[in-house]
């Protein structure tokens, strides 16, 4: 280090201790470091600096959003509380009014299509590149003060007894009062730190994806969307190959994003490839069309949160520390939908106003950071991961990634298939397909009371 | 001596596209320190250090102005909005009046990039100075400067007195990427923005009047065991009249 080189502000903490906790005399370099520049990390430390506190976000990425593979359908009603306007003020894509939900088998398809004004008053969802978004969090960041860093990547907590005090990172250290992770579904740190264990392959997912370039007008004519509208498809079925998991396409404005999410245990059995999958998927007659003349503009993969009730049973806190969006396991995969990115900054707020109550009470101890566990229980965040707990084992039955989207073709190929045969009343055609499906009536029974208690 | 070092002022290659009918996509690529940029920076603050003078900073555009800051150097100015320029002397122009207005410069630095060839010799260009491009280092010896260039058969040393535009190519990747306490330190340094219209009016970009791709070359790969493979190489010579 250079000499007379001069750092961030020094502070000194403590002194006496209060309540028999221990107070440490260390000089802190920032109030708060958060670690990953994604929406939990950007967000968590935009609230603490309009708050007045002195916030760094440190993120390894070169640019913030740089890492992050580009986004998807950002059900977005949450970021109402941190930006006022969010939806016309962010780098936002497409609002989706659109959702198609499309069983998909090798050369038939039903699909159930839901457009719906209402989806658009207000905005709920919208569809978003994440370097785009990302880019723009960190400037409306550091326009709050923080102090965005990019291009460093945190190696270690420094834990000095049970207390968080900092981050390590090559041979600097940086202190703070509280470390928030927010460093995305690996969370090394949180491996490190003893808080999470290595997850096992079931409840872990790969998405693989691209993003293809489209001209607006072609979006606009392929997708029956005008406007700033879009579409959003989950596809089951033939578009994974059988592997657990799903497909989907978004459309951007001037480009969709198209891919599949496999969980990782099952994607081994099957002995497939992700990219294999992948490009099966993008061939499929189904999905060719949508996306045929596009030029592919990214392609990329990243693990996801298969099972996100699960992960997060394992503690969100430490003295001094606290775990927000994908590093805590706030994914909830519900085969309709992913959900990440509004989970992420719903955590990142409820963290926030804990830490702010921690840093003007003084107090940094386990105590004073279970009040965000506490209050996120409160949240929507809490409550959908209770709601939800069951979905990942739902999603385990293999009759979902084959057998129903057979039948259900099957049961309009009676019905639209008028081959000079007599006709059959809709109930017969139905039974005719169930039979021949060969799925049993109790396993339907049984699918169909899981789903609705799941989802 | 008074060195400048110009820093980040192109977009990385690597960042576009080339599309069908031949014209780049450069997908809202920002400004970046090209791979030149480190070793160039090496060179001002060499030639700095030997003459017990200083360094400052200078880019352009929407690149990171603490890229420099973040690496030792003092003091920054930076033109904020500049456009990315097709045309290298307008790239120049913007650069050499900052030069300008920074004041009593004898020494300017920068990086020669593979894709803007042009910039380093037009700066020289704009401001009457001598260009010294493609170099490998350089020191100062009495009050003039020894710049080092190297070809495949010989390394040549070349004196000039200032004032300089030194044009440095790296020959490897030496970035050194600064710890999070430089990055702190790098906040506190001054960096001066300057609107381009306060210092110049770079005139019209060029415009193009059309593109396309390169003729692809077609070629023929012979891949098996050597003796097929060279068989086969010379057969195929013979076909083709080469032998
Ligand atoms: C294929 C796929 C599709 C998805 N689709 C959707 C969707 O449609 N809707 C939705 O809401 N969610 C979706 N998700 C989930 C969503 O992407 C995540 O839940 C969300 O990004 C979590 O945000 P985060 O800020 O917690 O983590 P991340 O966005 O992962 O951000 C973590 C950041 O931390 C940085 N980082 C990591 N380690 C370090 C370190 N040691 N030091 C410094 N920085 C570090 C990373 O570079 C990264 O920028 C999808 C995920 C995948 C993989």
């Amino acid at each position: 280090m250079p000499p007379g080189l001069a750092l961030g502000r020094h502070r000194v903490v403590g002194g006496a201790a209060r309540d028999g906790r221990v107070e440490m005399s260390q000089e802190v370099d920032f109030d708060v470091i958060v670690v990953g520049g994604g929406v939990a990390g950007a967000v968590c430390a935009y609230r603490l600096a309009e708050a007045g506190h002195e916030v760094v976000l440190i993120e390894r990425g070169a640019e913030p959003g740089s890492k992050n593979l580009s986004g998807g359908v950002f059900y977005c009603r949450v970021m109402e509380q941190v930006f006022p306007g969010f939806v016309d003020e962010a780098p936002v894509e497409r609002r989706v009014t659109r959702n198609v939900l499309s069983f998909l088998n090798a050369s038939s398809h039903v699909n159930i299509d839901y457009w719906d004004a209402r989806l658009a008053e207000p905005v709920n969802a919208v569809t978003v590149l994440r370097a785009r978004l990302d880019a723009w969090l960190a400037s409306r960041c550091e326009a709050a003060g923080v102090m965005v860093m990019p291009g460093v990547r945190v190696d270690e907590l420094i834990v000095e007894g049970e207390q968080c005090v900092g981050v390590r990172a090559g041979d600097d250290e940086l202190r703070a009062h509280v470390v928030v992770e927010a460093d995305g579904v690996n969370s090394f740190l949180a491996q490190n730190a003893g808080i999470r264990a290595k997850e096992p392959p079931k409840h872990l997912a790969v998405g693989v994806k691209s993003v293809i370039g489209l001209p607006r007008t072609v979006i606009e004519d392929r997708f029956h969307v005008i406007g700033s509208d879009g579409v959003a498809y989950a596809f089951v079925g033939d578009c994974t190959q059988a592997v657990a998991g799903g497909g989907f396409l978004y459309t951007n404005l001037e480009s969709v994003s198209v891919g599949v999410v496999l969980r990782l245990d099952d994607l081994a059995t099957k002995g497939l490839t992700a990219s294999d999958v992948h490009d099966h998927f993008l061939a499929h007659p189904a999905v060719a069309p949508l996306i045929d003349g596009g030029e592919l503009l990214e392609y990329g993969c990243h693990l996801t949160i298969e099972d996100g009730p699960t992960m997060v049973a394992h503690d969100l806190t430490r003295p001094g520390l606290v775990l927000i969006g994908d590093a805590a396991g706030f994914t909830l995969n519900t085969g309709l939908t992913i959900r990440g990115m509004d989970l992420a900054a719903g955590s990142a707020i409820a963290a926030a106003d804990a830490i702010g109550a921690a840093l003007a009470a003084g107090d940094y101890s386990q105590q004073a950071m279970d009040a965000y566990p506490a209050a996120l229980a409160a949240t929507f965040v809490g409550a959908d991961m209770k709601t939800y707990a069951r979905a990942p084992a739902f999603l385990e039955v293999p009759r979902m990634y084959r057998d129903y989207g057979l039948l259900l073709a099957d049961v309009f190929h009676g019905i639209y298939d008028l081959d000079l045969t007599p006709r059959r009343h809709l109930l017969g055609t139905a039974t005719r397909a169930f039979k021949g499906s060969g799925l049993k009536l109790r396993h339907v029974v049984r699918d169909g009371w899981a789903a609705v208690r799941a989802l | 001596m008074k060195v400048v070092i110009v820093y980040t002022w192109a977009r990385d290659g690597a960042n576009a596209a080339v599309r069908a009918d031949g014209t780049v996509d450069w997908r809202g690529a920002k400004m970046t320190a090209g791979e030149d940029d480190p070793a160039a920076l090496a060179v001002a603050k060499r030639l700095a250090e030997d003459t017990g003078g200083t360094v400052v900073g200078l880019t352009i555009g929407d690149g990171d102005a603490s890229w420099v800051l973040a690496r030792g150097v003092g003091e920054a100015f930076s033109v904020t909005d500049v456009p990315p320029y097709a045309d290298n002397a307008a790239t120049a122009r913007v650069i050499a009046a900052a030069v300008e207005r920074i004041g009593a410069v004898d020494v300017v630095v920068m990086g020669d990039s593979k894709q803007d060839p042009g910039v380093a010799p037009a700066v020289a260009g704009h401001l009457g100075w001598t260009a010294l491009a493609g170099l490998d280092s350089a020191s100062a010896v009495d009050g003039r400067v020894a710049a080092v260039r190297r070809s495949a058969t010989e390394q040549q040393t070349i004196s000039a007195a200032p004032p300089l535009v030194l044009g440095v190519a790296a020959e490897a990747d030496v970035d050194t990427k600064p710890g999070m306490k430089e990055l702190l330190a790098a906040r506190k340094r001054p960096l001066t923005t300057w609107p381009m219209g306060d210092l110049v009016d770079p005139g019209d970009d060029v415009r193009s009047t059309g593109t396309r791709k390169p003729d692809v070359v077609a070629a023929t790969l012979f891949d098996g065991d050597p003796a097929t493979s060279a068989a086969q190489l010379v057969a195929a010579l013979r076909a083709d009249g080469v032998l």
